[in-house]
């Protein structure tokens, strides 16, 4: 079904192949906190060498999903659901089991890198610790290989920056590090969560072409985080837009940039600084999300939406609009939503 | 009558001792510029190039090392303790790692008013009104008012930073990074609330961002810093549409677009070779280890910053050369270049 003649102009994208097997697939995840959901019936699948972006309001679950993979999400929440990585639910993992999982089948590139560096430790150590806790290294070798995963991240002098404390970098050369310690034991799937947020554009596409890299050769599987909708176009295949703890579209990046289907993914796309009207009000989307007391029983996005109608009351799931596309708003196919292009 | 720059930076020096002695982190390296009353000047460049450092500067968190900050005519380090804790409400600075700003023991509403405990000027009912109306324009909803910073996301506490640093509503505001952890509808609403407090009070920013879209948006001018030192700075149109330094030239082609791929240009300038070391910076031009359109007289001599046009500064040896070709491809093809920018629109 094309419903967008000027997409012709596009090239196909390569969607996933049904036929390979997702390597991670999180299938109905709640996570509630007091009774109230912070993340809705969230579904997803990420297969190897496939790269995921998800983008969504602030606050709106995004590492609360990416820290529930992991387990570590805060205790407050109470997670149902299942996180099924090659065969096994993730959520019924014991603990010690996880922490095998953790760092050396899966890792994570946080957020804010100075809560997860310890200003105690120089970075060359918290490297060698990560890669001393899964693999037997001594730890002259430790060191080499902590000194390479710097370099292979594009931090200057390397041999003399292992041995400086977090505080010593800079905010980009921080972040630099996580990536370092993320990418040391080499793992099947990285959420980045954010990873580039702090860095120039510059050092932005080497971290990026860095990790295409890594997926394209070592079929290394990528759950991108970010905020950054330029991002995602060159980085990753897909893209899940998530509002208020749901995912709310699930669309391959060149047509969701093109013809977004719901409304919330729209209003993004709308608010997207622009060369031609600098120094005008940016279009932003009127209100803020929902918090868990005033969340509407039906579509969450209702309230803000300025296309709402009756129908729209009722409980809004994601559902298959069109091939390999899914998307969470029952108005979909009346709207002809404007994308980035128009 | 010409009004006195709010703040003149002259030749600015800060270095930071290594654990090597005699060896020094060179952050920020001879940087001299004025900051007119009510504009905003962005700076854009290279990670580790000492944007932070320059921001902490500015509003006298960091010491010169050389150098000179003034603000209004005077050097806020001349002033006596108390002197100086007053100036500071002034000049704010809004930082780059929000989860460090914020302190951990505190609600998110204590956070916002505290600002306004300290000053102790007015009754705390109408203290708490305030943070509560600030708040509520961040889109901080009242819920989320008594939780503590671990309990929210990042996007929120940086909202709740930027609420806290305008409480006191400070003549000039360096924001370092603010914008980059939210999602593009919350940052559309944030630049829209900082260009209405501009308008409404006279408010001067400093942003640092990697965004350029963002750069281009709010801002008059843009500088771009490179290992330490300005390299180009300007009228934020004409840095946009005619960078005139190289590398100026390669962070504006390495900005991702959002666009579908068919219609992304890929002509993006690849840097070669290391970032180098602030702490060694190369000699003469420090581009040029990694500049493409480097010649042996650039790794000779250094190129002055020097003003090419009123408010137009450049420090590479071909900036006249890269002024005159731009010229001739404005008139050759204005047509072909409104046809790009269209693309993106
Ligand atoms: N430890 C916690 N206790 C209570 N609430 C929490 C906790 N951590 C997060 N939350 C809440 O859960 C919601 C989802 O948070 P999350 O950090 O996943 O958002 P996000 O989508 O990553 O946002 P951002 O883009 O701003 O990083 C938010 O409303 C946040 O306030
Ligand atoms: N307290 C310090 N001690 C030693 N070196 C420091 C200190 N603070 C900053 N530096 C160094 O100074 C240089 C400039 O750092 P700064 O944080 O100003 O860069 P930046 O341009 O803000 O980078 P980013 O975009 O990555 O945040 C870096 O090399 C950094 O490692
Ligand atoms: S002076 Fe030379 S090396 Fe420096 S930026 Fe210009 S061309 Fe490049
Ligand atoms: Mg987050
Ligand atoms: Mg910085």
């Amino acid at each position: 079904m094309r419903l967008y003649p000027h997409l012709a102009l596009v090239k196909d994208v390569p969607m996933t192949n049904p036929a390979r097997p997702p390597l991670l697939e999180v299938k109905n995840v709640c996570a509630s906190l007091g009774g109230a959901d912070v993340l809705r019936n969230v579904n997803f699948s990420v297969a190897a060498g496939e790269r995921l972006g998800i983008v969504g309001e602030s606050g709106c679950g995004k590492t609360v999903m990416g820290l529930s993979i992991l387990g570590l999400a805060s205790s407050a929440f109470h997670l149902r659901g299942e996180i099924v990585f090659e065969g096994r639910n993730l959520l019924d993992l014991p603990a010690k089991a996880m922490r095998h999982v953790r760092g050396r089948e899966i890792s994570m590139i946080f957020q804010e890198p100075m809560v997860t560096l310890d200003p105690v430790f120089t970075i060359g150590e918290q490297i060698c610790e990560t890669l001393r806790t899964h693999f037997k290294l001594a730890r002259k070798e430790a060191r080499e290989q902590a000194i390479d995963a710097l370099a292979q991240v594009g931090i200057p002098a390397p041999a003399e920056r292992v041995d400086d404390y977090p505080h010593q970098l800079s905010g980009g050369m921080r972040q630099r590090a996580m990536i370092a310690i993320a990418l040391a034991c080499k793992p099947k799937l990285i959420i980045a969560d954010e990873p580039t947020t702090a860095l120039d554009v510059t050092v932005q596409a080497q971290i990026t072409n860095l990790l295409v890299e890594l997926s394209e050769k070592h079929g290394t599987a990528l759950l991108f985080i970010t905020h950054d909708l330029g991002v995602v176009a060159e980085t990753c295949d897909r893209l899940i837009t998530m509002y208020a703890g749901q995912v709310v579209e699930n669309a391959g990046i060149d047509d969701f940039l093109a013809r977004p289907l719901h409304p919330y993914s729209s209003g993004l796309l709308r608010s997207l600084p622009r060369m031609s009207k600098r120094k005008t009000a940016l279009p932003s989307i009127p209100g803020r999300v929902p918090t868990v007391a005033e969340m509407p029983a039906g579509c969450r996005f209702e309230p803000r939406c300025s296309l709402a109608q009756a129908p729209c009351k009722a409980e809004q799931s994601l559902l298959p609009a069109g091939e390999a596309r899914k998307v969470a708003c029952c108005r979909y196919d009346e709207l002809m939503l404007p994308g980035v292009l128009n | 009558m010409i009004a006195a720059p709010l703040v003149s930076v002259d030749k600015l020096k800060i270095h930071f001792p290594t654990k090597r002695r005699g060896r020094t982190v060179k952050a920020v390296d001879g940087v001299t510029f004025d900051i007119e009353p009510s504009t905003t000047l962005s700076i854009i460049g290279e990670s580790g190039s000492g944007k932070s450092t320059l921001g902490r500067a500015l509003v006298c968190l960091t010491r010169p090392t050389e150098g000179t900050v003034l603000h209004d005519g005077t050097d806020p380090f001349r002033l006596g303790r108390s002197a100086l804790r007053r100036h500071r409400r002034d000049y704010q600075l809004i930082f780059q790692d929000p989860h460090a700003a914020l302190d951990p023991r505190m609600t998110i509403l204590e956070s916002v008013r505290e600002p306004l405990d300290i000053v102790g000027e007015i009754p705390k009912a109408d203290r708490n009104a305030q943070a509560h109306g600030l708040l509520e324009r961040v889109g901080i909803a009242p819920a989320l008012h008594e939780r503590y910073p671990h309990q929210l996301s990042g996007g929120q506490k940086q909202r709740v930073n930027i609420a806290r640093a305008l409480t006191t509503r400070p003549k000039v505001l360096v924001c370092d990074e603010v914008v980059a952890a939210l999602d593009v509808s919350v940052q559309a609403g944030i630049l829209n609330l900082f260009a209405d407090i501009q308008r409404d009070f006279g408010l001067t920013y400093v942003f640092i961002t990697h965004d350029l879209a963002v750069a281009a948006h709010i801002s008059d001018e843009i500088a771009v810093m490179y290992l330490g030192q300005f390299v180009e700075k300007g009228l934020a149109e004409a840095v946009q549409e005619t960078p005139l330094h190289p590398y100026t030239r390669a962070l504006l082609s390495a900005e991702p677009e959002p666009l579908p791929s068919a219609m992304r240009e890929n002509n993006r300038i690849v840097l070669k070779g290391e970032v180098p070391s602030p702490i060694t910076p190369p000699a003469a031009c420090r581009f040029h280890t990694r500049c493409p359109r480097a010649q042996a007289r650039c790794s000779k001599d250094a190129p002055d910053f020097r003003q090419l046009r009123p408010g137009r500064w450049v420090a590479c040896h071909f900036a006249e050369e890269m002024l005159e070709e731009a010229g001739e491809k404005a008139q050759a093809g204005p047509a072909e270049r409104a046809g790009q920018r269209q693309a993106c629109e």
